[in-house]
């Protein structure tokens, strides 16, 4: 084993019992005292994010050693973002409200894969649970060059730098907001159909708006 | 209650009413999903620790819900305990199995296994997020339980009209459907629509198992040139689709390339080691090919990693011998005899082969008193009915033909070749033993005897089916299902003749008792046969036209 499978096999671990420690984080009753409450909601919200920011170092250590190729199955786009919803509200627990919204013509299934999809969207709510002022809003859209999934806050949006930084397609920079933002980026480009590749789009519009397009 | 009911207009799973099981090695993880769980208001919920357990528990109680630890320690995965678990048919294919990984390349085995898990979790996950996978699945099986009950009674054409049904209805089970039906549709025999079924899924997007599906179909049209270009172009994009090495395999051997055979199978357990039937098949190949040394190993691993399967018979102890043997490590053989001598003491199949190599390896080192010894146990043990798998009964033969017992291997030989008339690579197996004992001639006359009656009875009844003399054709196939008892092709024949019969004079019970056991001797010989569908289908439309009901 050499020092980087070390270090993976070691993130690993630390992912399974930050698993365990989220699981009895969530045991802990609320019990109506706010200060008490709030902690206890700062915990589990700061577990969940470092787990899914362990999975996406993960991945991006796998993505140096081959490339990522994308297990594509068909879903229910409706389903996976329903689903993040619910996640997304109970990390906010009463704090913000969450929506979904569905356009009529967005299709009951699209191909893509799920797993990469939730972790990229997963970034952009941790972002906006950090953020958003009163609410979160999920939404799923047919666009010309597939379907978007869009996360979007009443926050103060994202700042002018990493908005131009984006757009540059500047290397990650060391913040965690820039290397989530990257990561979405590698999970968009590694969809791909019909020479189509997929992408990601950030803009401000009454708060941060985060949109994964999927070809 | 039931499982899922309306609440307004909304479907909602009624959690209190599910049985569920949760399996995990770590009883850490045992107790925390048990937790979450009983949170969503379940409350029947047993614990198992092992894949052994489970097998028990399974076999006492009826679950809903398997919620399965992929890494299961010692033993079995959760992916070998799913197979198992749905090959014997112990679960029904209304419970749900899900499968709970730390790997996060969990889905790659999903994509390629032909036996899949419900869904999956990636650990660590939200109680959210498990909530809704479990709605959805469950969801999903009360859109399919009709076309599930109807599979699992054998109604395939019932089947099928339940998915055409929800593919024009249900759009979000769309592909599932679409799914379903192409393994359907090539379980039937019905290539040519298959192929286009999955053309049709094809269109929407070239996912490996819809490709799979393709070739598969195209494979039993022997399109051999076709499915082989689908295969190779799957495996340059997706190395990990381990079923297209053995379904390139199947295809080379179609255009007689026992080399590429070989190279695919190689290839497969490279991917993937695990699988006991992909082994045993490498090293059947390998072993007609005179590559020994890939043989054994694949022999070898088959026994290792078959411990506790279902797969593995005696008849596998008796190959890896075989090739050791050959290779002139007479104690190696001996050694895998020591090893397995628990399972083969077991069974009177197990004796037999072991009697079988102890003559073989004892003749070859010269210990006449020994072998003798040996070979009159096989002898004894054969008369008394014990069997095993015709290649290794072809290997008793042979050891029957070199210590002069050439009566016994004659009539070995001739069993094995009227129970097969039709597989060339047992044949020639037979052809080979004759020659290397210098009787040739003698091997010819007898197979082409042995082979020529059955073909004779079997193609004059069809060509009396054609005609439409069902009665005579029934004899002739009757006759030789009695020289043939364990030949699948015939047994498939003689059904579908004895049917065709009473459809025309009436019904007659014995006969149709008769089908019965046939049926269920040719599913034992030829497990999943695309033509038993069919004949299973028939025999319902003749039991139903004479107002029979059967449970």
């Amino acid at each position: 084993m050499n020092s980087t499978d070390l270090y993976a096999a070691l993130m690993h671990e630390f992912k399974n019992h930050l698993g365990l420690l989220g699981m009895t984080i969530d045991s802990i009753p609320v019990n109506g005292d706010a200060e008490h409450d709030r902690l206890v909601d700062e915990a589990r919200l700061l577990c969940q994010r470092v787990i899914d920011r362990l999975q996406q170092a993960l991945l991006f250590y796998k993505a140096q050693q081959q490339a990522i190729v994308p297990t594509v199955e068909a879903y229910s786009p409706l389903d996976v973002v329903q689903s993040l919803a619910d996640t997304a509200a109970s990390l906010a627990r009463s704090r913000l409200q969450v929506e979904v919204q569905t356009g009529a013509d967005v299709p009951a299934l699209w191909f893509f894969d799920r797993t990469l999809v939730e972790m990229a969207l997963l970034n952009a709510l941790h972002n906006s649970l950090g953020y958003a002022k009163s609410r979160i809003r999920l939404s799923l859209a047919k666009v010309d060059d597939g379907l978007e999934i869009s996360v979007l806050d009443d926050s103060d949006g994202y700042p002018e730098h990493v908005l131009q930084a984006f757009a540059e397609h500047q290397p990650y920079r060391a913040t965690g907001t820039g290397l989530g933002l990257q990561f979405a980026q590698i999970v968009a480009e590694t969809h791909e159909n019909r020479g189509r590749r997929g992408r990601v789009l950030l803009s401000n519009d009454g708060g941060a708006l985060f949109r994964l397009r999927l070809p | 209650m039931a499982l899922i009911s309306y609440k307004g207009n909304e479907l909602v799973v009624n959690y209190g009413e599910l049985r569920a099981l949760v399996v995990d090695d770590y009883p850490g993880m045992r107790s925390a999903l048990k937790l979450t769980l009983s949170n969503f208001g379940v409350t029947r919920i047993d614990l198992a620790a092992s894949a052994t357990e489970v097998l028990f528990k399974v076999q006492n109680n009826r679950y809903d819900l398997i919620l399965c630890d992929f890494n299961l320690g010692e033993g079995r995965d959760g992916q070998q305990l799913l197979e198992e678990l749905r090959h014997r048919g112990l679960i029904s294919l209304e419970a749900v199995f899900v499968m709970v990984t730390a790997e996060s390349g969990y889905e790659k085995v999903v994509a390629t296994a032909e036996l899949a898990p419900d869904d999956y979790l990636i650990k660590p996950f939200s109680a959210e997020l498990m909530r809704n996978r479990l709605d959805n699945i469950l969801l999903k099986k009360l859109t399919f339980s009709q076309v599930y009950r109807h599979y699992e009674n054998h109604e395939l054409e019932e089947a099928i009209l339940g998915c055409d049904e929800i593919i024009q209805t249900r759009p979000k089970y769309l592909v599932d459907a679409l799914r379903f039906k192409g393994e359907l549709l090539n379980a039937m025999g019905r290539f040519d629509q298959a192929e286009a079924l999955y053309r049709q899924i094809i269109e929407m997007r070239a996912i490996p198992w819809a490709r799979l599906g393709m070739a598969r179909a195209l494979h039993s049209q022997k399109k051999e040139a076709e499915a082989e270009e689908i295969l190779r172009d799957v495996l340059d994009q997706s190395p990990e689709v381990v079923a297209a090495y053995d379904l390139l395999s199947e295809v080379c051997l179609a255009r007689k390339d026992a080399a590429g055979a070989q190279q695919a199978l190689e290839r497969g357990v490279a991917v993937s080691a695990k699988t006991v039937r992909r082994q045993q098949k490498l090293g059947e190949l390998a072993f007609d090919n005179g590559d020994l040394a890939t043989a054994k190993e694949a022999y070898a691993n088959a026994l290792e990693k078959g411990r506790n399967s279902i797969f593995v018979t005696p008849a596998d102890y008796g190959h890896l011998c075989r090739v050791q043997v050959e290779q002139g490590d007479m104690a190696g053989a001996m050694d895998t005899l020591r090893k397995g001598r628990n399972v083969l003491q077991a069974s009177p199949e197990g004796q037999f082969v072991s009697a079988v190599v102890r003559g073989i390896v004892h003749s070859k080192s010269g210990n006449k008193e020994e072998a003798e010894r040996a070979m009159d146990e096989a002898a004894r043990l054969s008369q008394e009915g014990a069997r095993t798998n015709e290649r290794f009964m072809l290997d008793y033969a042979d050891a029957c033909m070199s210590s002069g017992r050439h009566e016994e291997a004659d009539a070995i030989v001739r069993e094995v070749a009227r129970n097969a008339h039709d597989s060339e690579s047992l044949l020639a197996k037979a052809k080979r033993i004759y020659s290397q004992a210098g009787r040739t001639a003698a091997g010819d006359a007898l197979l082409s005897e042995a082979t020529s009656k059955v073909r004779s009875l079997n193609n004059d009844a069809v060509i009396l089916a054609h005609k439409g003399d069902y009665g005579t054709a029934m004899e002739k196939m009757q006759a030789a299902c009695e020289e043939a008892p364990q030949n699948p092709r015939i047994l498939m024949n003689t059904i579908w003749i004895m049917l065709k019969y009473m459809e025309t004079a009436g019904m007659e019970h014995h006969l149709l008792e008769q089908v019965i056991a046939h049926l269920d001797d040719a599913e034992r010989l030829a497990p999943g046969h695309a033509r038993l569908a069919t004949l299973r289908a028939q025999l319902r439309d003749v039991e139903a036209r004479f107002g029979i009901r059967r449970k």
